[in-house]
């Protein structure tokens, strides 16, 4: 056993207790209405517990951080992996802290899944440990990552909070045209969710039975001097090929439910780097995803967002706007500083310029300017409630297109910390 | 339209005022138990006049928050926009107007063709930029100054409406047996312990703490105001200078536009070693780059600067090793490691004159690629350099001509004079490199003179090889302090403004009958509690969550 796989092992733990722990904040709401109890005493006594095992979950998660940081040398925040398991640590602490405020354990049923999912989607990218580039050879790398992932954190429990608030207002039973909207607005943003875990279950469920495909393409490249040679590109799939890359050849594939050939070729002005792999997941995604979300309708017979409802239903509205609102209000110096002053700093010591307009700087600041939006119009406007609910919501998936998407569709100086 | 503003108690209010500056009695409304606005409490903003001339609706249309969230929000979109592809500050040499039809087709050519390639240059995103920093200008001092005066002479006693209308109120019966003025200041000592501070009038109390979070958001705003003036100062001439420039190895340039010269003795590049690498990755038989580094020595010219007929005077005054995160740094100006390419090319050789008939060696001197003597001794004879091509070539009329100013074919043309040859002289032309001197026919070229004389280098040690150019990034930039400061203004007003809350309570007390509202900016929940827990150590029990009105009845 060396550090590394110690290191390893200790987050697969973690993943598993915050697991168990979610499912005590589920008993300790779903368990009130048990018989032989006093369902206010119940709610507190399983919530303590899971609250409990949270933090234990959390102290495995610590120790699988520094364990890596050990082994590697370098703080592991350096990829999207250990960036995102991170992101993911925070969340936790971003929930423990707001939960030792305001004690719901009706939170931790849904910040919870947000944190693990964040985990257990960090373990789709590779996950070996990296020799640190020059760039990233700086201790600010310790001190922007981390502020700007804690803030983040916090704007991911305002999204807990403003989907549980939504969940809460809904009406289900309402016809009206807004009523409607409203629904289909939160059922997206739970398909949205289930599209993230299909992927990820795709994904590892290919990855175990060791799927492979390769295809080729004779590419012509023009060097430094000036010079053209044809070389040889190749695209690994571990995800069976539903398209193909544009003009390319097939190397290698393994048939899949008897089709033996990619279905179709990806279009010729998708030719960025990895382009067909990219639609090919995304394809993927798509039908796993729906899939999923097909399957839970059929054994829930109603909307996803009606069956998980009545989890929240006991709970003050207003306390659950308070939290999401609460969670933004703490997060929003900590991001700040983060993701803007530290990182213009560390630009400015790097690359030096404090600004320089990369889309991923570009977009923490779209990200600063949706949450300053949020928080005018909340403080001089009046936007409470599922207005605001709806921009806590939106707000957090502008921070994960900020974190992920920009590194996968945008790239940029930032690419590095890609796949 | 005109609206009485003066108040029951006999205040005269300016127009636009919502709750009566010194009681709190609602002008406004009429309606008895709705929530009352307490924003900027309640005050008339200096935007609020009666006949705003075409001065005042400039700065009403500034002041205006909803304005303010539109601007927030164009810049925002205008973005985002300005990610969905690169743009044309991230390349050095580009011609855009190529560039995005040849990468990204027809739809980069239009986004081109938009000024897209350059938003966050364009008239209408730097418009947007200023607009929003007259609007934090403006919207600050249009609420500040009010609010300013109105905190500072707040009335004890408030109108009962005024608080049976606070989102977190009591109202209710003191227990029996307790006198009112004492019940008062035994319900002031509990708020004191929770750090408030307590004004009693009697009965009437106003217990307020955290005031000077309500100055977070405004001392924000400055922040954000001087960051935005630092970067406009940036375009004062002389502020900011930003230029990437290569050098090679063992080349001295002027830095354009300063008296200054760089010279980068070494880049070394270093990759990561196996043992370096965890088990997984070494697997993927990568290479990484572990350092860049240049030894840079910058000079200062002293004399003979301007002067193109005279050799600069330069004197070293900084020596520094640059690597990624550790820029050159001497007195504001800055050098960043910023790229490097591998450049094979010559800076000097050592070539040895021997006889071609003995092999006697006569001697060899140092021959650099740039700056060359006018003539150089081996032994008895002497080369006088007539001319030197850096890069040799032939024109279209067979003349000898260089195709660069980089030493990639480099040739000279010496006359030798010394034992054994014509008086005047005779011409030879040398080509250090073997690939050259072959291609070129050396030998043909100097016909007689070859059978006699030879010049070459020995071996490789008598080269000397310039292996990469290193590519800085030379900046000036004086606006950066105003920056730093701006930012930092800025997150001391965020820390103010969202860590701590302006919390107030109101209290009076009317033939046993205690009335009680309070206030906070934010954070309901902490002012809720700490209201509850005073009243129950005064024997008033209530709930936390049935103080508030908000939505549900109390």
């Amino acid at each position: 056993m060396n550090w590394s796989s110690i290191s390893s092992t200790f987050l697969l733990i973690a993943f598993f207790v915050y697991l168990v722990a979610f499912f005590l904040f589920v008993v300790s709401i779903v368990g009130k209405k048990w018989s032989n109890r006093n369902p206010e005493e119940h709610t507190k006594r399983w919530g303590t517990v899971a609250y409990t095992v949270a933090v234990i979950g959390f102290a495995c998660q610590v120790t699988f951080f520094f364990t890596r940081w050990y082994s590697g040398g370098h703080i592991p925040t350096s990829n999207l992996y250990e960036f995102l398991t991170f992101l993911g640590m925070m969340i936790m602490l971003a929930f423990l802290i707001i939960y030792m405020i305001y004690k719901s354990p009706v939170l931790g049923v849904f910040a919870l899944p947000v944190g693990f999912i964040m985990i257990a989607y960090a373990s789709v990218f590779p996950s070996e440990i990296q020799p640190l580039i020059p760039s990233l050879q700086s201790y600010w790398l310790k001190i922007h990552v981390t502020t700007a992932a804690a803030g983040e954190a916090f704007f991911a429990i305002g999204f807990a909070g403003g989907l549980m608030y939504l969940l809460r207002t809904i009406d289900y039973n309402g016809k009206s045209k807004s009523d409607r909207k409203e629904q289909r607005g939160v059922e997206f943003t739970l398909f949205f969710i289930l599209l993230l875990v299909a992927f990820i279950v795709g994904v590892f469920s290919f990855n175990a039975a060791g799927y492979h495909a390769q295809f080729s393409k004779q590419v012509t490249v023009t060097d430094d001097s000036g010079q053209s040679q044809t070389i040889t590109q190749t695209e690994q799939y571990f995800l069976p090929p539903i398209v193909q890359p544009n003009g390319t050849q097939i190397d290698e594939m393994k048939s899949f439910l008897g089709v033996s050939k990619p279905l179709f070729e990806a279009p010729s002005w998708m030719n960025g780097s990895s382009a067909g792999r990219k639609l090919n997941t995304v394809i993927w995604t798509l039908i796993l995803g729906s899939l999923l979300y097909g399957l839970l309708r059929l054994i829930l017979r109603k909307p996803l967002g009606a069956a998980i409802g009545p989890v929240v239903k006991g709970i003050d509205a207003e306390d659950l706007d308070e939290i999401s609102y609460r969670a933004i209000a703490i997060g929003y110096p900590i991001f700040t500083l983060g993701a803007l002053i530290f990182a213009m700093i560390w630009a400015d010591k790097a690359w030096g310029r404090f600004w320089g307009w990369d889309p991923k700087e570009v977009w923490a600041l779209i990200t600063w300017l949706f949450y300053a939006v949020f928080l005018h119009l909340r403080l001089s406007k009046g936007w409470q409630g599922k207005k605001s609910a709806w921009l806590a919501v939106i707000g957090f998936v502008v921070v994960m297109f900020t974190l992920i998407g920009v590194n996968l569709v945008i790239a940029g100086l930032h690419s590095y910390a890609g796949v | 339209m005109i609206h009485n503003t003066k108040c029951d108690c006999g205040h005269q209010n300016p127009v636009g005022t919502v709750l009566c500056e010194s009681c709190g009695k609602p002008l406004l409304d009429d309606k008895d138990n709705e929530l009352l606005e307490m924003r900027y409490d309640g005050v008339a903003r200096r935007s609020q006049k009666v006949n705003p001339s075409y001065l005042d609706k400039v700065w009403n249309f500034f002041s205006s928050v909803k304005i303010a969230i539109y601007l927030i929000f164009i810049t925002l979109l205008g973005s985002i926009l300005g990610t969905i592809y690169p743009q044309e500050n991230t390349f050095i040499d580009l011609d855009p107007s190529t560039y995005y039809q040849d990468n990204y087709g027809t739809l980069g050519h239009i986004y081109y063709l938009l000024g897209l390639s350059h938003t966050f240059n364009s008239w209408w995103f730097i418009t947007l930029l200023f607009m929003i920093g007259t609007s934090l200008v403006i919207c600050s001092l249009d609420r500040v100054l009010p609010l300013y005066r109105a905190l500072s002479k707040q009335q004890l006693r408030k109108h009962q409406s005024f608080l049976t209308r606070q989102k977190v109120t009591y109202s209710g019966e003191l227990p029996s047996g307790v006198e009112p003025e004492a019940w008062t200041s035994q319900f002031a000592a509990q708020l004191r312990k929770k750090s408030y501070r307590v004004h009693t009038e009697g009965t009437a109390l106003l217990a307020e703490k955290y005031r000077f979070s309500r100055w977070g958001p405004y001392i924000n705003h400055i922040g954000l105001i001087i960051f935005l003036l630092g970067v406009l100062m940036r375009s004062i001439p002389g502020w900011h200078m930003d230029q990437y420039m290569g050098f090679i190895e063992g080349e001295i340039k002027q830095i354009p536009n300063t008296s200054y010269y760089l010279k980068n003795e070494k880049f070394t590049l270093e990759l990561y070693s196996e043992d370096e690498m965890s088990e997984g990755f070494k697997e993927k038989n990568q290479s990484v780059p572990k350092t860049y580094e240049t030894k840079a020595v910058l000079y200062h010219c002293v004399m003979s600067c301007d002067d193109p007929s005279q050799e600069e005077v330069l004197e070293e005054v900084h020596r520094a090793d640059i690597i990624v995160n550790k820029p050159l740094n001497y007195k504001g100006l800055m050098a960043y490691q910023f790229d490097y390419k591998s450049t094979p090319m010559l800076i000097s050789v050592k070539p040895t004159l021997k006889s071609k008939v003995t092999g006697e060696e006569f001697g060899s001197f140092e021959l650099p690629m740039t700056k060359q003597l006018e003539s150089y001794e081996a032994g008895a004879y002497t080369l006088k350099l007539k001319g030197f091509f850096p890069e040799f070539g032939l024109d279209d009329k067979g003349q000898p001509m260089t195709k660069s100013n980089d030493p990639l074919a480099p040739a000279f043309i010496f006359n030798i004079t010394g034992p054994g040859l014509a008086s005047g002289g005779e011409p030879y032309m040398y080509f250090p490199r073997q690939i050259d001197k072959e291609t070129f026919r050396q030998d043909d070229i100097n016909g007689a003179i070859s059978q006699k004389l030879d010049l070459s280098v020995g071996s490789m040690e008598g080269v000397k090889i310039a292996e990469y150019t290193s590519y800085l990034n030379i900046r000036v930039d004086k606006a950066m302090p105003y920056i730093w400061v701006g930012a930092a203004i800025s997150m001391i007003g965020l820390i103010m403004g969202f860590y701590w809350q302006h919390r107030r309570i109101w209290l009076r007390i009317d033939d046993r009958q205690v009335t009680l509202g309070a206030h906070t900016n934010k954070n309901w929940f902490g002012i809720r509690n700490e209201v509850a827990a005073a009243l129950n150590k005064g024997s008033i029990t209530v709930d936390a969550k049935a103080l508030e009105k908000g939505g549900k009845s109390a």
